[in-house]
Formats: structure tokens, sequence, C-alpha cells
């Protein structure tokens, strides 16, 4: 992978690397990359890509608002400004 | 040890009995690290440990990642809901690789040591759920596993891992790794035990429409199936003992055939390609707001906020990050992702041949335990390698269990056996009938009566 498309994802996930473990990574990624290419060689293409092992029945419920019994507690894991949640500036 | 969970509700406990309970398992997890926390108010029921990527209400519930710091779940997942407050009692939240990223339990801060021989790994990603079970007489663990998780660390620390058909146990409240890979499964010192839990915590649930209400079978099987692939690369010791486990089972009535499925290796990337197409995804979520850790500077721009955040990922998280989000690039995404999910496909068509009238039979783990020394050395590909027997009943959804079958130089060696879709109780049958002839070592029995 190109130093640039590497700096690309590491854009679209939202992560920075030190210089250090930059390198690290990108080598150890290169190398991953390789291993992947490996499935190349196999003859799948008449199987459609299989999204769950099973078979999973359409399921719906209907949609019903709940009261969720506690209400405090859902926010106790976030800054909160009366019954909102603070985030960063967009 | 039939019926050991029933047993011990019956049996009335001494005075402080509990409380003498938690003062052993609290020195011996300054040892061996098995818990990030123990509920020191157990007072009643068998105790129970829960891996810290499933929710436990208002219990600190991390995945093992700094990037849950502090996260307290307002509810319980479906499995911890459904198990009879009247005959079980949490006792605590137990270690794991990062996210469940890990072959080795190794991947987290001052992670478990093998519970045979502390200078040796525990396995992962399920680590203290196994060394949990090893280390106390009456107790299950309720584990996860998604390549591996549980029959890895169950072999490694010898005990019975059983993972069952993918969507038979919801995964409400489970904190995801791969939703389409991931299994929550039982961990116990009998088959006895894993039944009397499993039953408790299957089928459906309106809060995961993923998790289904289909009639489990026991069909059960003579025919056991090596399949010639997965014992390519197997240490001589291992492939020795694994023979010898095939002598004892064929003396109680199996016979073995050997099959060919030459494309079967190629199973473990296409695992690691769909496993961090769905990681990637799911953990876009954590961006220091809303789960646990908080960056509480708000005069930062969104991408600058979330990129600071998402610096206490571990190394394995950015690298699975990285690479998932490569996979399901528009320009690369029928290569390697859609590819991997068709080679899915094929595979499942494969094994489901050989497992209509037979088991698949392999030794767990194609290594001897390493040291946590060995293991730290290891290359992440041969890491991944080294999943080459787990993934591929893991991949296909398909139910499995991980048993002690031998020790070598006073450690566990496990044996896996993997049985079609809901056909998860033909299993349990199976390693019941292995516990008639065969006795498990432990070298500790915390909490006997």
């Amino acid at each position: 992978m190109e130093n640039e498309d590497f700096d690309r994802l590491l854009r679209i996930c939202r992560l920075s690397l030190e210089k250090g473990e930059k390198a690290k990574i990108k080598h150890e990624i290169d190398g991953i990359i390789e291993y992947f290419n490996t499935i190349d060689g196999v003859d799948c293409d008449k199987y459609s890509p299989s999204y769950h092992p099973i078979d999973i029945p359409s399921k719906r419920r209907k949609d019903e608002p709940e009261q969720f019994p506690d209400v405090g507690k859902l926010l106790r894991n976030s800054k909160i400004y009366r019954f909102f949640i603070v985030g960063p500036k967009i | 040890m039939k019926g050991g969970i029933e047993e011990f509700l019956k049996t009335e406990k001494f005075e402080g009995y509990y409380e003498e309970l938690i003062v052993e398992l609290e020195k011996l997890n300054s040892k061996l690290h098995i818990f990030s926390n123990i509920n020191k108010g157990l007072s009643t029921g068998l105790p129970f440990s829960v891996k810290d990527n499933i929710c436990v209400k208002d219990v600190v519930s991390t995945a093992s990642s700094q990037m849950l710091n502090g996260y307290t779940p307002p509810f319980n997942a479906t499995a911890i809901e459904r198990l009879p407050k009247e005959e079980f009692g949490f006792i605590g939240k137990t270690k794991m690789d990062e996210f469940g990223f890990g072959t080795f339990g190794i991947n987290c801060k001052d992670h478990p040591l093998n519970p045979f021989d502390d200078r040796y790994v525990t396995g992962g990603s399920s680590a203290g759920s196994a060394v949990a079970t090893a280390v106390l007489k009456h107790h299950i663990s309720i584990a996860e596993s998604t390549g591996g998780s549980i029959s890895c660390p169950a072999a490694f620390c010898g005990i019975i891992g059983f993972t069952p058909t993918y969507g038979l146990v919801s995964r409400y409240g489970l904190i995801d790794y791969a939703s389409s890979l991931d299994k929550i499964g039982v961990m116990g010192r009998s088959s006895a035990d894993i039944r009397y839990v499993f039953d408790k915590i299957k089928g459906s649930d309106r809060y995961d429409t993923t998790c289904v209400d289909h009639p489990i079978s026991k069909e059960s099987r003579k025919k056991l199936v090596i399949i010639d692939q997965l014992m390519a690369g197997v240490d001589e010791e291992i492939a020795s003992s694994f023979d010898r486990t095939i002598g004892k089972l064929q003396n109680i009535g199996y016979y073995v055939e050997h099959k060919s499925i030459p494309f079967i290796e190629k199973t473990i990337p296409a695992y690691y390609i769909a496993s961090m197409a769905e990681a990637s995804t799911n953990l876009a979520k954590f961006t220091g707001f809303k789960y646990g850790l908080k960056i509480n500077d708000f005069s930062k721009g969104y991408n600058d906020f979330f990129t600071e955040a998402r610096n206490n990922f571990g190394l394995e998280a950015k690298r699975r990050i990285v690479l998932g989000t490569f996979v399901r690039s528009s320009s690369v995404k029928s290569k390697y992702y859609e590819k991997a999910l068709r080679l899915r496909h094929m595979m499942i068509n494969a094994l489901g041949v050989i497992l209509k009238d037979g088991f698949i039979i392999s030794p767990t783990m194609p290594i001897k335990t390493p040291t946590v020394k060995e293991a730290e050395d290891f290359d992440p590909v041969k890491e991944y390698s080294i999943d080459s027997i787990t993934v591929p009943p893991n991949f296909a959804g398909l139910p499995h269990i991980s048993f002690p079958s031998d020790y070598i130089k006073g450690m566990p060696v496990g044996t896996q056996i993997v049985a079609n879709h809901f056909n998860d109780y033909a299993l349990l049958d199976f390693v019941e009938r292995w516990e008639s002839q065969f006795e498990y070592r432990f070298k500790y029995n915390v909490g006997a009566l």
C-alpha cells in the first residue's frame, strides 16, 4: 500500500499513529494484505455472498415507544447538559 | 460430575462460605489476573462469571479496552437476564483480549496467566473466563466466540468450551466485534453444567433480530471425520496425543474417516477479511463522548475530537480498523469482502455434506500452549494462522466444543468436535460420553464444599 493511501485510510478511520507506530503498522498491514490476497485463486464465484451463516427469517416488531425504566442511567456514560448528551462541534 | 449445578444448589453451604470463597479468589486474582472486578457482595447461588464484553447491569463493562474505560451499562445482556436469580450469583467480569482481538489472551493490561503454569498463556480471547473456570470448583462462565475465542482458551486451560450454533443465544448486550460471527457460549467443568446453563440462555429474543427459535436436535453420530488439511502443520506431540484420543474413542464405538477440503486453509484469510470489515464498522461508534471514556475538550471540531479519543484503542484494534476499512473500500470490496463471504458460503456447503452423517474432529489448537514470551514474539500473520482449526466452524456458525483430552508435561490439551447447525445437544451428549471414561485434572478447586 502506498504511503498516501495509508494516510488517507487513517483519516477515514479517525486514527492517528505515532511515527514509530505508523511504520510498524504499515509494514504489518502490507504483510497481512499479501496474506489476504491468497484467496484470489479460490473459485467460488458461483456462490452468493453469505451475509449470515444461517438462514435468518425476517423479524419485525411493532414500532411502539417504550418507557426505559431508568433514563438517568442511560445518560450516565456521557457528559450531559440538562437531558442532552454533550458532543464536539460539527 | 454429572448434575454438578443441581447438586451444588441442593447442598447446604457452611457459614461464611461465600466470604471465604471471595477472599481466596482475590488472592488468586492478584497472581493470575483473572477478573477486572470481583463482586464482593456475592452471597447466594452458583457463582457465574461474565466475559468483559457482555453487559451486566450497573457493572463496569469495557471489553478490556481503554476506549470503554468506566462504561457502566444500565441493562443486562439477554443471556445474563435469563439466568434465574435464585440459582446463579454474579461473581465478576473476566479479562479478555481487547474487543476479542487476540489468540493468546495477552492483548490487554495485566493479562491473565495460565492456571497450570503461569509462565504460559491462557489462550484468548475469553482468557479470564477460561481461567476462572479452571480455578473455581463450582462455577460457570458466560463467554463469547468470534473465531475461536471459546475453544482456544478452553484447550489451553483444560476446561470445556461450548460455542453454540450462530443465532441460538441472543447477542443483545454484547459489545460487538463482528455481528455475523459473534456467538455467546458457555465454559464449564462438565457437559452437564454447560447443558444446564445453555438451556436457560438460548432462544429467540425480540431485542436481537438475528436470534432464532429453532428446534435443537441431538442426532448422535458414530462417524468421526478428520479433515486432512486441518492436520497439516499440527505439532508432532499434539498429533500423537490426538491419535491416542482417537484410539480411546474407537474403544467406545466410534469410527474414523478421512476427508479432504482443499480450500479450507483459505478460510483463515477469508475469516479475517470478513471479521475485520465488520469490526471496523462496529467500532466506529466509539468516539469519546457516549460510551465511558470522555474527552472533555469540546472546543475541538469533531474530526480532531474523535481522532484524539480513538487514540485509546490498542495497537491490534487500530490495525483491524484500518484493514477492515480497507477491505470495504469500493475499489476492492468485491476482491476481498464479497469474495470472503462467497468463500464462506462454499465452505458451509462443503462442511454440511460431511456433517450430515458425521462429526468433524481435530485437535483444538495446532500447537502446544506457548509461553507468554513466545506468544509476544508472534507476528500478526503467524498469530492469525494459529486459528486454522477453530476458524472454520466459527466462520460457518457451526456448533462446536473443545474438551480436555490429554495432558502433555502437565499442560492440558484439547480436542474439538463440530456438529451440523442446530445439532448442539448431540455435541453435549458426545462429551458426556467422553467424560464417562476420562478424568479431567484441575490444579485449583476454589470454593470446594
